[in-house]
């Protein structure tokens, strides 16, 4: 089990407040995963920068740690991990960013990761853990980087990978959902006219401004959403 | 007689329970800021009204033999999971996983219910005026599920005796799930159901009727008994 939650904000309003908001979804998913804990977020510029903050911990000390709360932004997304595929360390903790325009946060565990990681070593991708969410990311990354869009490169997900999954990717102007064909990992999405933001479960949601009136739905199984800046 | 009022927002899941399971037979309880929190109303076995006011998290009403719960909003995942009697009404949609398990009593889901819907069902009844998600019904083993909308892909896989109508359309049956002629009894307990629901836009002759054809799994125990 982990948790996952993640925020695109569609109002300049909201871009101080982003690391605030994300802090408290995050640490309402502290039960979902405890071993570990991380985030990225975009700032608001014309390039987006992406800054990653992951460690060993428990999610509110680790938000803490890096003054997570204090940072603004577009987007981001967060990852309180249990761990099950791998080791607890701050490398094997989410988000994954195999590139400085691309994060990845995964709940699940891939049952055919191996196959797929010797396949993209072949093609001289290198990897920095043993980790299965890594191999995703960096299947995404590697799929982006032949020219397919970030809806396209999760479709290819649905068709390579096989096992559990919800995950949240970011790059600099799109945030997307994706869920396997079983969708037996939850996730919530509530939408606004501020804001698309997802989470594990609703009650990390639940403190966001304008939630009582927020369009709240499930992901079906195998659709891809996505969100542009 | 005034409800009990119980505010999330200032009490933990284990002390609002707590109450709940201490209140006598007739008691009425209000729950107030649920904010999606998980477990409320569960393992209650007193003849209460409980009416939760606010969108619930998971496994709301879950084991209960006896309580009335009434959410007022959406639930999470594995409403009245396992229940045993009383019944567990949601306003709102439920995620998945409703009325798994359970054993028996009313589970009434006024929206729609996500995938997996009623899977093991084991003597429950299960009444839902929207659709329903993928592998609903999956395994159910007894009792009663009726669908007001459409129902999701793999509807009653490996179904063994539930019964399970469907007023909207069915994306597909799962393994060992056949459509099977609707009779007079089907019609007339379908009305009675709609009436307990009160879900007007369902009509009572115009449901499809699945059920098991019996072909995956051993139907007759003493079949082949030798002694």
């Amino acid at each position: 089990m982990c948790g996952i939650v993640g925020l695109h904000l569609k109002t300049p309003r909201l871009h101080d407040r982003l690391g605030e908001l994300l802090s408290t979804m995050l640490e309402a998913m502290t039960t979902r995963g405890p071993d570990s804990a991380g985030i990225a977020v975009f700032d608001d510029t014309a390039r987006p920068t992406m800054r990653l903050f992951k460690d060993v911990g428990s999610p509110r000390e680790i938000c803490e740690r890096y003054g997570v709360p204090r940072l603004s932004g577009h987007q981001g997304v967060g990852h309180t991990r249990m761990a099950t595929e791998s080791a607890v360390s701050t490398e094997h903790s989410h988000p994954f960013a195999p590139s400085d325009d691309l994060a990845l946060v995964h709940n699940g565990t891939f049952s055919n990761y191996a196959t797929v990681r010797r396949a993209l070593l072949r093609e001289g991708v290198e990897f920095a853990t043993d980790n299965d969410s890594e191999v995703a990311a960096r299947y995404i990354a590697q799929q982006r980087a032949g020219g397919a869009d970030l809806d396209e490169a999760l479709r290819m997900v649905l068709k390579t990978f096989d096992g559990f999954y919800t995950l949240v990717v970011v790059t600099e102007e799109q945030f997307a959902v994706v869920r396997d064909s079983f969708a037996c990992k939850p996730m919530v999405i509530a939408e606004t006219e501020d804001y698309a933001a997802v989470g594990s479960e609703y009650h990390a949601l639940a403190g966001l401004p304008g939630i009582a009136d927020a369009e709240v739905y499930e992901p079906g199984p195998e659709e891809v959403y996505t969100w542009s800046r | 007689m005034e409800p009990v009022v119980l505010d999330c927002s200032t009490l933990s899941t284990r002390e609002i329970n707590s109450v709940l399971a201490e209140l006598p037979d007739g008691s009425r309880a209000r729950i107030v800021e649920p904010w999606g929190r998980h477990n409320l109303g569960v393992g209650l076995t007193n003849r209460i009204d409980i009416e939760i006011a606010g969108n619930a998290g998971y496994f709301i009403g879950g084991l209960g033999d006896g309580p009335r719960v009434t959410v007022d909003g959406f639930v999470g995942w594995s409403v009245a999971e396992n229940l045993m009697s009383g019944t567990v009404r949601v306003r709102g949609n439920a995620s998945e996983c409703a009325a798994a398990s359970a054993h028996g009593g009313t589970v009434i889901i006024e929206g729609d219910a996500s995938s997996r819907a009623a899977i093991s069902l084991k003597g429950g009844t299960v009444l839902v005026g929207g659709d329903v998600g993928h592998m609903s019904g999956f395994m159910a083993q007894a009792g009663t599920i009726l669908i007001g909308g459409d129902a999701g892909a793999a509807l009653g896989d490996s179904l063994y005796e539930t019964v399970i109508y469907v007023a909207g359309r069915i994306t597909s049956l799962g393994s060992d799930a056949r459509v099977e002629e609707l009779t007079a009894d089907d019609v007339l307990q379908v009305k009675q159901l709609v009436a307990l629901a009160g879900f007007d836009h369902v009509d009572p002759e115009n449901v499809t009727r699945v059920a098991s054809a019996r072909e995956l799994y051993n139907f007759d125990a003493l079949k082949d008994k030798g002694y």
